[in-house]
């Protein structure tokens, strides 16, 4: 069983499955929730779920210094660099990797931000459970790791209360990407995902596991969370 | 998170309903976060803080802090110019953890009104926001 935050009260949220959609636009979308939140304090928390085509992002504080090839060799395959304003350093994103941003009111919802990263990284933790991997926290850094490897990555922002970006489980990502980076800060590590891990060879759907992040996230926040209806094709 | 009758809330300061605070001091107002605010925000990396000579109104986003990989926006009790901010954050951010309402103060801004104080919350009208 997942550990459940210290809250009695039920909250309810609408999740959107996004599928694959550019980092740019699924940031605008955020923004225009967050700005949704900002206007009617009433408005429903949202969840998005998406996978991002390669692409590389910063932390509010920088991370270039942590790209270990040029510049240019990221251009010539085609991976973009995008700055953004969330906590954390340089990470990748890419097909295969269940990428979830909620965004909730937390003033409201009464969860501290640093209980909200604790529990986003219970979510990841029950959810490779799922798959029999088991994962901890490390005191290296924020997120979820097997062993020496890292595979899952988190990183929030707070406007007036009200969180966005969100955590990124690697399902059957390309991991060679995070080689050409220092993931996260930090030299020496290495990524891994779920497929990595598993010896046998099967498929992993990123559908199942979407699902089970936000059955965990419902567990883990004690929230009510039901499909919205797409109001936004890709 | 500590209870809330934990927290440590100084009669004498005032409190916006984002959980900086701030007190008058001469002709100053001193600002930074509260208890509530750097408990919840857990260990505190990185502060953000403006330029000396930046102006801001009311409630305006002045800075951010960071910590356990999320960025917080913090926002300004009183409209006036930024005339000195803590320099000591860069080298030790954790100040604003550890004492908050001393070594870990952000900014000192001259009020251009200085009856905007009147709008904040005193420590009873801030908890009772809190509870509600």
């Amino acid at each position: 069983m997942p550990e459940r935050l210290n809250n009695n009260h039920k909250r309810s949220a609408v999740f959107l499955d996004l599928g694959i959609l550019e980092y740019q636009r699924a940031l605008e979308l955020q923004l225009e929730h967050v700005q949704l939140k900002l206007d009617d304090k009433e408005a429903a928390d949202q969840i998005l779920l998406v996978e991002h085509p390669a692409v590389y992002t910063l932390g509010k504080r920088g991370g270039r210094e942590n790209l270990v090839v040029s510049e240019d060799f990221l251009s010539a395959k085609k991976i973009d660099v995008i700055q953004t304003d969330r906590g954390g350093n340089i990470t990748f994103h890419g097909p295969g990797q269940a990428v979830l941003y909620p965004i909730i009111d937390l003033e409201r919802a009464k969860i501290g931000v640093k209980d909200f990263v604790y529990g986003l990284e219970e979510i990841m933790k029950s959810t490779v459970a799922e798959f029999d991997l088991k994962a901890n926290r490390d005191h290296r850094n924020h997120g979820l790791w097997v062993g020496n490897k890292k595979i899952g990555s988190v990183g929030i922002s707070v406007k007036k209360g009200i969180c966005f970006h969100g955590l990124a489980l690697n399902v059957t990502t390309n991991l060679t990407p995070f080689s050409w980076i220092n993931p996260c800060g930090l030299s020496q590590v290495a990524m891994t995902s779920i497929k990595n891990e598993l010896e046998s060879m099967e498929d992993i759907s990123i559908k199942k596991v979407k699902t089970i992040l936000i059955r965990y996230f419902s567990e883990v926040f004690n929230y009510s969370i039901k499909e919205n209806e797409p109001s936004y094709q890709n | 998170m500590k209870e809330i009758d934990d927290l440590n809330l100084p009669d004498d300061l005032k409190y916006t309903e984002d959980h900086e605070w701030a007190k008058s001091e001469g002709d100053l107002v001193t600002v930074g976060l509260n208890d509530y605010a750097q408990d919840q925000l857990g260990e505190i990396v990185f502060v953000e803080v403006p330029e000396v000579g930046d102006t801001f109104s009311q409630g305006d986003e002045f800075g951010s802090v960071e910590s356990v990989k999320a960025v917080s926006e913090m926002y300004i009790p009183i409209s006036g110019e930024v005339v000195e901010v803590n320099e000591g954050l860069e080298d030790a951010p954790e100040l604003v953890n550890q004492e908050c309402y001393g070594g870990g103060w952000v900014i000192k801004v001259k009020p251009d009104d200085p009856l905007e104080m009147d709008k904040l919350l005193d420590k009873a009208a801030y908890l009772d926001m809190l509870k509600g």
